[in-house]
């Protein structure tokens, strides 16, 4: 039987991103907070020091910092006619565990998302008509946030800020500035630390842009370009280009992670406490099923406990949070053969990929020096940055030359045509190592009915709980999309000097046997109606007004860009009206 | 997060390949295209130079191990790139020292990529140690391999290599360094005399104590050999 703990008034259900930046602007209301991470403790100092830090075996192949899917896996099939089957190995996209998340092990991408992104469907109807979103496609679902670029821009803002991000401005209250994104949503001010210094490939991606007419532009970092102190009061150093960022954890206190720029803030406030290895098994409601009681989770050693708590927020990985949300029953689960129900609609994803640029010998690229968030880019092609009307489709992608990594067991670039191993291909490895150069696509991927998650009917955790299942494949919009840009890319690769360039884009079925990308969202999505919303604007859920479900699960659609600092901003966002709305007064902030 | 090419294969032999381009790159990042000439270095360590520096060999030895007092480092196969970067930034005065500061303005380019190239090449025995105190070394031991969580500093062997093997070419070695002359040069870091790549090494240095480097520097200074730097603790 579950041990009853003493009431506190707030737990998150994860200890990533969003569960430490909640509890430390909760904790310094005065509020009891406990944090309930299923993972292990770890610190820069001594978890992530190297030489066993760039392991590239244990964390890049094994996934040593992923969810341990032996415990819970994640179900997958491409449609509602398949029957889904357990990810027993991670690679299309990597769900972090332990403390601090999936922000532990990411690259620091830091963009935000785009004036449009939140007004997506008003947006393309005003610029395109109402019948064009379903000329793309009649299965796709977009819809508007109920939340606006100009409300969320101070909490962008406060969160670069936080994180120290390396960047330059292209648009200050609508001023363009020389050297930065002109696509670029209107910022208050400049980046806290100006741009990392430019690659030597990076340098030749802007040469072959520039001739093109496109406008390139340095790839906001969260590595940093200078030591830098954060209004936690906490440093960071300068980063060095090691090359072993995404997948890893940061050994020098240069990338933003909830354990550089967060935590040591966080514990050591008395009314806050950290419980690792916790796996919350469900949030409690009480009989009106309208309120949450708390929640109940198993410990390391297996013994079960009831947390009671005031106050619920769902902090986890973006899956996660739909699932926390199916096995508590709170809010309807969708049904796509009706269209009805909310939790698990609008799962998303996103499109990546691009050409591979193979240069001349003389060229020594060096792809090994290089950080998380190396790229020199452009965003002609994101977005809603170029005219559609034509086009058929919707959506975009940022094209950019982001090598971060040149590491000996993942890194092997070889010509197309080229054998798949034997002396040929050792031949070609030891040619094109140092000389060929990526050119990414990163974009949206649209909301579709067809694309969902729910509980699997047949595969459980450890727990003997229903595992997720995710049916997705994309939207032919999307593919028509991406093939339109990697027929761009190609073109870029040729200004570049490429000799050979590997034309990219994206194919159907979406397999997730190939690394793609970790920016899955919604599921759990906002927005001003309860029958197409799960959270409102506020990320707290419509049915359970003390539970907030926060993070990417919210986006009713994504971006084109990678989405952690817009996570960060939101969760800013819905920790204001937290702080100066609900607590307050509790109960709805929006009356439905 | 970013996507690595389709990954075929396997691993061999690329990290060679890797360091040897390194190695090409640094050097043509310095501009020269002229092949320093070790055997010209050598004279110039020996007999010093006709317009008016000193022979190196009075300080830093014939064979880079320089005379154990500590006041001068051991430069005994320090990288080619990082040995001429000093020597330039001596020049510059982003180093400044009343002893190398003159002698490096008085080489030309020429003769400070010749004498680097000549003590890069060279290897030398270490020199007989003092008595450390093992409880200060251990210390040291604990901050060069893990860091110091309370201080919030990486440990330094992240980039001084696995016990300070050193990364060349840009990062020095520390193994058998002299603790004088690490003490000394951390504390022109703190003290903002030492200018050369300010972004890391003087925030370091800083969160360091006076306890802390001599730890650190007694560690470093007693990591001699091969049997040592293969040790993976």
């Amino acid at each position: 039987m579950a041990q009853r703990l003493k009431p506190v008034d707030v737990v998150t259900i994860g200890v990533g991103l969003t569960g430490s930046l909640a509890a430390l602007e909760l904790a310094k209301t005065g509020l009891k907070v406990v944090g309930l991470e299923r993972g292990a403790p770890r610190f820069t100092v001594p978890d992530f020091q190297s030489p066993a830090i760039h392991d590239e075996l244990r964390f890049s192949i094994r996934k040593a910092m992923m969810q341990d899917n032996v415990k819970v896996p994640v179900t997958f099939r491409n449609n509602s006619d398949e029957t889904a089957l357990p990810i027993r190995r991670w690679e299309s996209f990597l769900p972090g565990q332990g403390l601090g998340g999936s922000f532990v092990h990411w690259n620091g991408q830091s963009f935000r998302f785009q004036v449009a992104d939140f007004n997506y469907k008003t947006h393309i109807e005003q610029r395109y008509g109402k019948t064009f979103l379903n000329a793309c496609g009649p299965e796709l679902t977009v819809q508007d946030w109920d939340v606006t670029y100009d409300e969320l821009e101070p909490h962008f803002d406060r969160f670069e800020y936080l994180c120290g991000v390396s960047g330059k401005a292209g648009n200050i209250k609508g001023q363009l500035q020389l050297g930065g994104n002109p696509f670029e949503a209107p910022r208050a001010r400049e980046y806290p630390n100006p741009p990392m210094k430019e690659t030597y490939f990076g340098a030749l991606f802007r040469k072959g842009v520039e001739q093109l007419g496109y406008h390139p532009y340095p790839q906001p970092s969260a590595n940093m370009s200078r030591p830098y102190r954060n209004p936690e009061g906490l440093d960071l150093q300068q980063c060095v280009f090691c090359g072993f960022c995404e997948r890893y954890a940061c050994e020098h206190f240069a990338k933003a992670s909830p354990q550089t720029v967060i935590l040591p803030a966080l514990l050591k406030r008395p009314n806050y406490e950290l419980r690792t290895n916790c796996e919350v098994l469900r949030i409690n409601l009480d009989s009106t099923r309208k309120k949450a009681t708390g929640v109940t989770y198993v410990d390391g050693s297996g013994a079960e406990y009831e947390q009671p708590a005031e106050l619920v927020l769902i902090t986890a990985f973006p899956l996660n949070n739909v699932r926390t949300l199916l096995l508590s029953g709170i809010g309807e689960p969708y049904d796509p053969k009706t269209g009805t129900g909310v939790v698990g609609r609008n799962y998303t994803y996103q499109t990546t990929g691009g050409a591979t640029v193979f240069m001349d010998e003389s060229i020594n690229v060096n792809p090994f020096m290089s950080s998380g968030a190396p790229g020199t880019m452009i965003d002609d092609f994101g977005g809603d940055n170029f005219d559609h009307s034509q086009l058929g489709f919707i959506g975009g992608q940022y094209i950019g030359s982001i090598m971060t990594n040149g590491r000996p067991i993942e890194f092997h670039p070889t010509p197309p045509g080229t054998p798949k191993w034997g002396l040929e291909w050792k031949r070609a490895v030891t040619r094109h190592y140092n000389h060929t150069i990526a050119v990414q696509q990163h974009g949206t991927s649209t909301a579709s009915r067809l694309n969902y998650l729910d509980l699997d009917p047949t595969y459980k955790d450890a727990w003997g709980q229903p595992v997720l299942r995710m049916t997705f494949d994309f939207p032919e919009n999307d593919i028509r999309m991406s093939q339109y840009i990697a027929d761009k890319v190609v073109e870029i690769g040729r200004a570049m000097g490429g000799k050979i360039v590997a034309r990219g884009g994206t194919k159907r079925p979406y397999t997730t046997t190939q690394y793609q990308s970790t920016h899955n969202a919604g599921g759990a999505i906002m927005g001003s109606d309860p029958k197409t919303s799960v959270v409102n604007r506020y990320q707290q859920c419509w049915d359970v007004p003390n539970v907030f479900s926060l993070g990417a699960s919210a986006f009713p659609q994504n971006g084109a860009y990678n989405y952690s600092v817009t996570i960060g901003a939101l969760t800013y966002w819905a920790l204001d009206a937290i702080k100066n709305k609900y607590l307050k007064a509790p109960g709805p902030l929006v009356q439905a | 997060m970013m996507l690595a090419r389709p990954l075929h294969a396997v691993a061999a032999g690329i990290m060679a390949i890797v360091l040897g381009l390194a190695w090409n790159a640094s050097a043509q990042m310095q501009g020269d295209t002229r092949k320093p000439d070790r055997k010209r270095g050598a004279l110039i360590t020996a007999q010093g130079t006709a317009a008016g520096a000193p022979a190196c060999a009075q300080c830093h030895a014939f064979n880079g191990a320089s005379d154990g007092s500590g006041a001068f480092p051991r430069i005994a196969g320090q990288s080619l790139y990082y040995l001429s970067k000093q020597m330039r930034d001596f020049t510059s005065d982003v180093r400044v020292n009343a002893v190398m500061s003159p002698i490096a303005k008085a080489l030309t380019p020429d003769d400070i990529a010749d004498v680097a190239a000549y003590y890069a090449g060279v290897n030398a025995p270490f020199l007989p140690l003092r008595n450390s105190d093992p409880a200060l070394i251990k210390r040291g031991k604990e901050l060069a391999k893990v860091g110091s969580a309370s201080n919030g500093i990486q440990a330094c062997d992240n980039c001084h290599g696995p016990s300070g093997a050193g990364e060349p070419p840009a990062i020095p070695y520390l193994a058998g360094q002299y603790a004088t002359y690490i003490v000394f040069e951390l504390r022109m870091w703190q003290r903002g005399f030492r200018k050369s790549s300010p972004e890391s090494m003087a925030g370091v240095a800083r969160q360091l104590n006076d306890q802390e480097i001599a730890a650190v520097s007694a560690y470093y200074e007693q990591v001699q050999g091969s049997a040592e730097l293969t040790t993976s603790d």
